[in-house]
């Protein structure tokens, strides 16, 4: 067995331990979103209480083509865990009607979020939650660069005790540990997606409308950026919200303008515009533009991060 | 044990991972910590981190007064090398191109602190500021394109300083450059 192996064997029993003697016979929630870092939390948590472990799965509307289909199939069905499915996607458009600020963007999904999780906490009654921030979250929102998605104010209202068992660690260890928790590749090899979702790749206003066109267009991006062999950190559509002009079976054509951002990092922290095949790029504007029909130009962001972030907003 | 001053930059964290992984035990402290507290901890070698303003770099500063108090390695990142600059006499300002990503840089003196390391390197930098003018006490070790100053040593004391970020994952070989500077701090 290797070292690093090793590692995180020890670092598993080690935070199974922590977090059950912490939560002793009490309750703990989690809130969770079927990425890779509040995966592998709750099923750290799981491991470790069982049945005393509640998680939360709330659908904003905002989440990725068929993400609600697989995150209850895989934790409720094959983790066996207590999963309780909420269905928020009007509350969360409504709150951001009219809204176009990034950052009050993040912060308007951010309380939300909060309020909906309220409500089912109330009921659960929990002492604990559990959350899977890890290390550039907590160190973007110190920074200021970006408000992380995250139950802030929460805990202190419900009298909640915060456990982070992956606060230390980057992306690239958390998929390790996953791997090592016996979760399926199709997680813990999963792109890093951010917590408000596709409605920070949509510029400006977001609407059911818009975000169907983006969930869309990501969904291509993301099926073909696999079927080329390609392993990206990140591979994603943006919705500008800016109209440009086409010619479409020699008429005019004035439609919505699509970006593809597909990068390579180790851990987030720094990233570079991935030098994918030019045919590949190709076929994604074809699809994008035959298959949206509200799309009527793709574009693809060269910029590394510094100085551009990896998302948009 | 090596200190890292938290000057609330975006990579100080990662300076901790990437010390973990070569086995060096590191704890990063508020860059506010009082001398007397850092004396007790008995660094082997003390980090600056990097940052956005030189006005909060807290009680670095106060380390290089105090030099003798210590008497350890110090390696000052980005905004750190900046400070470890001005501290010396030398000046800092706005550069003439902001750096940002991928850069190549010239390594023209070796030193312990790019021991094994080719001549050109591909860093990362995040950075407007640079310094402008080297203080007189250090010599050059590397310089890039629009930068002339990416990388000093003080003539006598293992202080150094270098304008680029090592502990990020796109920098070609950087967790070699925290190696070296362990070995100097006796840690490996």
């Amino acid at each position: 067995m290797s070292k690093v192996t090793l590692m995180w064997e020890k670092f598993i029993e080690e935070k199974v331990n922590e977090i059950r003697e912490t939560v002793g016979d009490g309750k703990a929630i989690i809130a969770l979103s079927g990425g890779v870092d509040s995966s592998t939390a709750a099923i750290l948590a799981h491991k470790a209480i069982g049945d005393k472990l509640y998680a939360v799965f709330v659908n904003t509307g905002f989440l990725r083509k068929g993400e609600p289909e697989f995150v209850v199939k895989t934790f409720r069905d094959e983790f066996g865990l207590n999963l309780i499915y909420v269905d928020a996607q009007e509350k969360f458009f409504e709150a951001l009607k009219g809204v176009t600020d990034p950052e009050e963007k993040r912060k308007i999904i951010g309380k939300t979020f909060i309020d909906v999780f309220e409500e089912v906490a109330r009921k659960i009654n929990a002492d604990f939650l559990i959350q899977g921030t890890i290390a550039p979250d907590w160190i973007e929102s110190q920074g200021k660069i970006k408000s992380h998605h995250n139950v802030g104010g929460l805990p202190e209202r419900l009298n909640l005790k915060l456990i982070e068992p992956l606060r230390e660690l980057y992306k690239d260890e958390v998929r390790e540990v996953a791997k090592e928790l016996g979760l399926p590749e199709k997680i813990y090899n999963r792109m890093p997606f951010p917590g408000p979702g596709l409605a920070v790749r949509v510029i400006g206003e977001v609407t059911p409308e818009k975000i169907a066109i983006v969930r869309e267009a990501n969904a291509i991006v993301e099926e073909e950026i696999e079927k080329a062999g390609l392993k990206p950190w990140q591979a994603f559509a943006v919705l500008l919200g800016v109209k440009t002009v086409g010619v479409q079976g020699d008429i005019r054509a004035y439609k919505e303008t699509v970006a593809v951002r597909v990068v390579e990092s180790l851990d987030g922290m720094t990233a570079n515009a991935m030098d994918v095949p030019f045919e590949v790029l190709q076929r994604i504007a074809f699809r994008i533009t035959s298959e949206i029909p509200q799309v009527g130009r793709v574009l693809y962001d060269i910029t590394n991060k510094p100085p551009a972030t990896i998302e948009f907003e | 044990m090596i200190l890292i001053m938290d000057n609330h930059g975006q990579y100080v964290h990662r300076i901790w991972r990437t010390l973990r992984y070569l086995g060096i035990e590191a704890k990063i402290i508020p860059n506010t910590t009082p001398l007397e507290e850092i004396k007790a901890m008995k660094p082997k070698g003390i980090i600056f981190s990097g940052g956005p303003d030189l006005e909060r770099t807290g009680n670095c500063k106060a380390i290089l007064e105090n030099y003798e108090d210590f008497n350890v390695p110090i390696l000052g990142i980005c905004l750190g090398h900046q400070l470890i600059a001005k501290h010396f006499g030398g000046k800092v300002g706005r550069g003439e191109k902001a750096e940002y990503s991928l850069v190549e840089i010239e390594i023209l003196e070796e030193n312990e602190i790019f021991k094994g390391l080719p001549k050109r390197l591909k860093v990362w930098e995040s950075h407007m500021d640079e310094v402008k003018e080297l203080p007189k006490e250090f010599e050059l070790l590397a310089k890039s394109e629009f930068c002339l100053v990416e990388a000093m040593k003080h003539r006598e004391l293992p202080i150094y300083g270098v304008q680029f970020h090592p502990e990020v994952a796109h920098t070609e070989r950087g967790s070699d450059i925290y190696r070296n500077f362990a070995q100097l701090c006796g840690e490996l």
